[in-house]
């Protein structure tokens, strides 16, 4: 059923998902390990750290991503910093995501309800037990389907790295198409292959969101 | 076992507290005996729940000073008499020795009823799973829930979560319990097992300040009925006195509203 | 880092060019995504099952889907088969498809948080389904969809420069060749940094407005 020029290609274009996965996870770790101390510092921190996040997330939330892909391939190379592509890829899209998801994690934590802490506090717990016994344990399961939506987009911005020259499957998409001619059945065929990933990934989400209340 | 008379466990001396403008404790001093029952009344916003949230430093007070079993709360003084804050671990270590019960009982929801009660003992007394676990078992048999050990609060009516949460502060061996609005947020018919546990504890010698809008079981429990308004005390008196006898304009009129059926 | 402003004064109408498409680009795009995101979403809550499916089976294609793979798609795809779409029409088409799924779901949300309670009330009422809808279900829906939509048109504003990736000139074009052709890469990303913060403020700053106008209102 599908065009045979996908299928001719379907080797290269999966090792080309396959990067795609692995630039994905590549940047989900540091982008959720970034958002989560950016989003307890955004609770806790004193008045300038807050004030500091702020910044850092109004810009993120403001500029594009590719802006920022292209800050680090054409700008950063002048001040001396010459990263390789992929980890500077890697880099800004932990940076970016970081922010979507400090958001993630910090509404997760501040709609636990403020009974929580006084409990907490009231056995003569700390901050940092509070928050690792009583508050991320039910932070976490409040967090899990946004987290994985923020994953999703991801996910899709991965291909973005294709813009500056990261092979990966939008590229592949790209090289193969230009080759055969057949741009329609190529591309239609790596939206599938996003689709597939992603769509697993949301139902996985949907499955999470289903078991998120304690106790049933 | 009767009152400790002259051996306060829970002493304020002159304590104040603002929220912004507005003043909400105004030079409070009040002292509870060892094994003595305080019940506070008052109106909502009378100031008696940041009264019973300063003991054990959940509010913070800005003037005057608090002593729990010897142990000054929330600050120390300094050579120059000033107040300076003390440390979180000390903040901690005091409030591990004060027992709160909530209106909203704020069991934790991702527990079971034995991990709440053991959360206490394991994390903060340091003690051993087996120790707490024996320790958790025996308390929920006397608040009555031994068949619930392993339930999630959600699965638990509100009587029955309150009763885990008394159980749960009670894990902690504390010097004083302090009970705000236990039975508030419950329905009529499952107030009474509640107040049944803490009328228990009152009988076993607890030292205990109950915050409450519920009168006839304040004039059961209390050994001492204080009341409380515009963030001053205005009276008080042993429950027999107080409640058929009342000596300030402000009591009358809050009883008269009570006895006329008004919420409080 | 000194700033290079003689570089930028002179390549002021380049950017100036650019940043006009990319207006052009977010407003048009964001009407058209308001409008059929409304489509959508009748499909999301609709009694017909073919339709139900349709708009269910759209939402989850688009949002799980690159747009910049459905830009490709459009422009080189739809090219080679003989519709040739410019660079900015397939621009607009990709950006508009894909977020009137987006839109569709958050104005599914709206709808959803309004109480039954409210509208059996308003039915008991007398009321017909058309002025339920218009006095009742609409203008509470409007507050609520606000915030999640202004978080949306900012996130289009910032999209609209994947187009560069097929040749629209628009700012993030204009600031990329410039970069290819001249060593003042700070100034030109300072420039562009700067004009999607203040694009992206505005609509930030309208809908903090309107929740701050509806708080006092309350």
């Amino acid at each position: 059923m599908l065009p045979t020029v996908l299928i001719d290609n379907i080797g290269y274009l999966s090792r080309a998902a396959g990067m795609t996965i692995l630039l994905s996870i590549a940047s989900v770790v540091p982008s959720a390990v970034i958002g989560m101390i950016v989003a307890l510092l955004k609770i806790f921190g004193s008045v300038p750290i807050r004030v500091l996040m702020d910044v850092y997330l109004y810009v993120v939330r403001g500029v594009p991503l590719l802006v920022l892909l292209f800050f680090m391939y054409f700008v950063l190379p002048y001040s001396g910093l010459n990263l390789p592509p992929t980890l500077g890829g890697v880099l800004v899209m932990s940076i970016y995501f970081g922010a979507f998801m400090s958001e993630v994690f910090r509404a997760a934590i501040i709609s636990l309800p403020r009974g929580q802490w006084d409990a907490a506090r009231s056995l003569g717990m700390r901050r940092a037990r509070t928050l690792g016994i009583v508050i991320f344990p039910q932070a976490f399961r409040l967090a899990a389907p946004p987290f994985v939506n923020t994953c999703i987009l991801l996910i899709k911005s991965t291909s973005l790295v294709s813009i500056i020259s990261l092979w990966e499957l939008t590229m592949a998409g790209r090289e193969v198409a230009e080759r055969t001619f057949a741009p329609m059945e190529i591309f239609g065929g790596i939206a599938l292959i996003y689709f597939g990933i992603c769509y697993s990934l949301s139902r996985y989400g949907q499955y999470l969101e289903g078991r998120m209340r304690f106790g049933h | 076992m009767g009152v400790d008379s002259g051996h306060p466990t829970v002493q304020l001396r002159n304590v104040s507290v603002r929220f912004g403008r507005m003043q909400v404790l105004k030079h409070v001093s009040l002292s509870i005996d060892r094994r003595e029952v305080v019940v506070i009344i008052g109106r909502s916003g009378s100031g008696k729940t940041t009264l019973l949230r300063c003991i054990n430093f959940l509010e913070e007070y800005d003037e005057g000073e608090i002593v729990v079993d010897g142990e000054l709360i929330g600050y120390r003084t300094g050579p120059d008499g000033q107040r300076i804050r003390k440390s979180e671990r000390e903040i901690a270590a005091a409030r591990s020795n004060i027992g709160m019960v909530f209106q909203s009982y704020n069991l934790f929801p991702h527990m079971t009823v034995l991990r709440n009660i053991m959360a206490g003992p394991i994390h903060v007394r340091r003690m051993s799973r087996q120790e707490a676990d024996a320790g958790a078992r025996e308390l929920l048999a006397r608040v009555g829930l031994s068949d619930k050990v392993d339930e999630y609060p959600i699965k638990l009516s509100g009587g029955q979560q309150q009763r885990v949460a008394i159980a749960r502060a009670l894990a902690m061996q504390p010097k004083v319990m302090l009970f705000d609005e236990v039975t508030s947020a419950l329905d009529p018919e499952l107030v009474g097992e509640v107040l049944a546990v803490i009328k228990q504890l009152a009988r076993d010698g607890m030292t205990m300040v109950v915050v409450t809008h519920e009168m006839q079981f304040a004039r059961d429990i209390a050994n001492r009925v204080v009341f409380i308004d515009e963030g001053v005390i205005v009276e008080q008196g042993q429950p027999r006195d107080l409640f058929s006898n009342p000596s300030s304009e402000r009591l009358r009129a809050f009883l008269k509203r009570y006895r006329e059926g008004y919420l409080l | 880092m000194p700033i290079n402003v003689s570089f930028l004064v002179r390549n002021l109408p380049l950017f100036y060019e650019g940043a006009v498409v990319t207006i052009e680009l977010s407003v048009l795009t964001i009407v058209i995504v308001m409008v059929w995101g409304l489509v959508i979403v009748t499909g999301r809550v609709s009694r017909l099952r073919l339709w139900r499916l349709l708009a269910g089976g759209y939402i989850q294609l688009v949002r799980n889907t690159p747009v910049l793979v459905q830009m490709y798609f459009i422009y080189f795809g739809l090219a080679m088969a003989g519709f040739g779409l410019s660079g900015f029409a397939s621009g607009l088409l990709a950006l508009s498809l894909q977020n009137g799924g987006y839109v569709a779901e958050i104005y599914r949300a709206g709808f959803e948080s309004i109480s039954m309670k409210q509208i059996e009330g308003a039915k008991a009422l007398g009321m017909t389904r058309w002025s339920l809808l218009w006095l009742v279900v609409l203008p509470q829906a409007f507050v609520r969809v606000i915030p999640p939509l202004g978080n949306q048109l900012i996130l289009i504003i910032k999209d609209t420069s994947l187009v560069s990736a097929i040749a629209v000139g628009e700012l993030t074009q204009t600031g990329k060749l410039l970069s290819e052709r001249t060593a003042a890469t700070y100034e030109i990303f300072f420039t562009l940094a700067v004009f999607y913060l203040v694009m992206t403020s505005i609509v930030g700053g309208m809908v903090r407005l309107y929740e701050r106008r509806f708080a006092i209102a309350h």
